[in-house]
């Protein structure tokens, strides 16, 4: 009889897809770059002199670090630094120092202006510092390309820590915001979503079904939604239910991408984690021959 | 070894994501704040909205320079002065107003950082570049949200002054007195006063 250690050990060992980390390692910057890309239009405003920043509350729950803003020349350097790293890192040109680079200067803009960090923020960090360190940039990409030539091409299947955290990451993600939905509003408030359209984030697609959808069919929106993420275990954890779950997951993401305007890059993000992640291993596999042995 | 320190610090992450989503105080009782903010990313929307909610400022104008008592308030657009994100509640100022608004060194900051920005006159603010403001207020608006059915209208920014009294909720305002004394061409330094 097989301990827990075993079997995390064999889960953990069991070879996956390298492209799973490639799509991640591609999408994600992009993705990323994408959200900050007001904010990098204005780095003198949200992480320099030139802005309002809040001050030193001196422990106020509300300021997780006080960071003192950048002198603005700094704050543009720091802005370039993300945007090459991030981009090299999408293109695989020295991807896991690439990586890394592209999220601590992620960690930094999170701690430096609470005012303008969201999920993404939040999130990025870390799904960038998973890709770091795993084998990123060998089947394509740059690195991938001027390797060609020389070497054997890495093989298609191999055991990556990096693709099982990413793998848990939109679940866990998932539960536990079922769980806080259900803690909150969602079990006896039926127009909890119609709730959300109404608001700056409301875009023309947003509008028009707002105002084309009965009422009620929002409660059902609302209760499939409530389900799929407090059950996300059982729906990811069961390969039978897995590629439903992973339809369901993207089309809610797609709607909630175009439907809340500024939303739409965590959108990407999670679709790309649940894509690398999720999608079949067989179709996976399929799309790794090309590149991989 | 460094298999496992990953495995068990990547195990720890998403038991803290996990734990914080549902509500657990156990990562804010054993992290410091800075560790615990990562954490902070899956507890989303469990509310339903109660109202639109947007946040405006106004500046005192004193009227051809002389007291406080002839003066008016007047809706100083904060977006030429925040222009991340400046049409949507993820612009700077709605996020200082969302996490701050009761905290009073960032109100009186923030009160410090719009009359310098106004008076520098860089920018067209809805105040006439050369009138100085005195002081501050600032509002939130709670607009009521529709019921489904009910005819529907684009979500917009309308000028203050089209809301009516019942959808404005004040909660910060420089004192009369400082309002007066700026007007009168004293000079204060900080708004401490305020409230």
């Amino acid at each position: 009889m097989p301990t827990l250690g075993t079997r995390i050990a064999d889960w953990l060992d069991e070879p996956v897809p390298l492209l799973r980390l490639e799509i991640v390692r591609i999408a994600a910057p992009l993705a990323v770059l994408g959200f900050m890309s007001s904010r990098l239009a204005h780095a003198d405003e949200w992480i320099g002199q030139a802005g309002f920043r809040v001050p030193d509350l001196g422990g106020d729950w509300r300021q997780p670090l006080f960071v003192p803003a950048l002198p603005d020349w700094l704050a543009w350097t720091l802005a370039g630094v993300m945007v090459a790293s991030g981009l090299a890192c999408a293109a695989g040109y020295k991807a896991r120092p690439s990586a890394a680079i592209f999220a601590a200067t992620l960690a930094f803009v999170a701690l430096s202006d609470r005012l303008a960090a969201f999920t993404v923020s939040k999130l990025s960090p870390v799904v960038m510092l998973a890709v770091a360190l795993g084998p990123a940039g060998s089947i394509l990409g740059i690195d991938a390309w001027r390797r060609g030539g020389t070497g054997e091409r890495p093989p298609a299947m191999q055991p990556i820590g990096s693709v099982r955290f990413l793998q848990l990451l939109p679940v866990v993600i998932y539960s536990a915001s079922g769980i806080a939905k259900a803690r909150g509003d969602w079990l006896h408030h039926p127009l909890v979503l119609w709730s959300h359209l109404h608001d700056s984030y409301q875009t023309p697609i947003a509008f028009a079904l707002a105002s084309m959808l009965p009422g009620w069919l929002w409660t059902v929106f609302q209760a499939l939604v409530l389900a799929f993420e407090m059950l996300a275990p059982l729906w990811f954890g069961w390969s039978r239910t897995r590629p439903y779950a992973l339809v369901f997951g993207l089309g809610m993401h797609a709607m909630i991408g175009l439907m809340f305007g500024p939303v739409v890059w965590f959108a990407l993000l999670m679709m790309t984690v649940l894509l690398a992640g999720h999608t079949p291993e067989r179709l996976v596999v399929k799309w790794s021959r090309p590149f991989a042995a | 070894m460094r298999r496992w320190l990953l495995v068990c610090l990547a195990a720890a992450y998403l038991a803290g994501v996990w734990l914080d989503g549902v509500g657990s105080t156990l990562p804010s009782s054993i992290l410091p704040r800075s560790a615990n903010y990562f954490l902070q990313v899956s507890a989303l929307f469990p509310y339903a909205a109660v109202a639109s909610i947007d946040y405006r400022a106004e500046g005192w104008v004193c009227a051809d320079g002389a007291n406080g008592a002839n003066g008016k308030w007047e809706e100083l657009d904060t977006r030429p002065y925040f222009p991340l994100d400046a049409d949507n509640k993820e612009n700077r100022f709605q996020r200082v107003m969302h996490f701050y608004r009761d905290n009073r060194p960032t109100m009186h900051a923030l009160e410090a950082y719009l009359m310098n920005a106004h008076d520098a006159g860089l920018h067209d603010d809805g105040i006439p570049r050369n009138v100085p403001i005195a002081g501050v207020r600032f509002s939130s608006l709670r607009i009521p949200l529709p019921q489904p059915g009910e005819p529907l209208t684009r979500s917009e920014r309308k000028p203050l002054s089209e809301y009516p009294e019942s959808e404005r909720q004040l909660f910060y305002h420089t004192r009369r007195s400082k309002l007066d004394a700026r007007c009168a061409g004293e000079h204060d330094g900080t708004s401490e006063e305020s409230d």
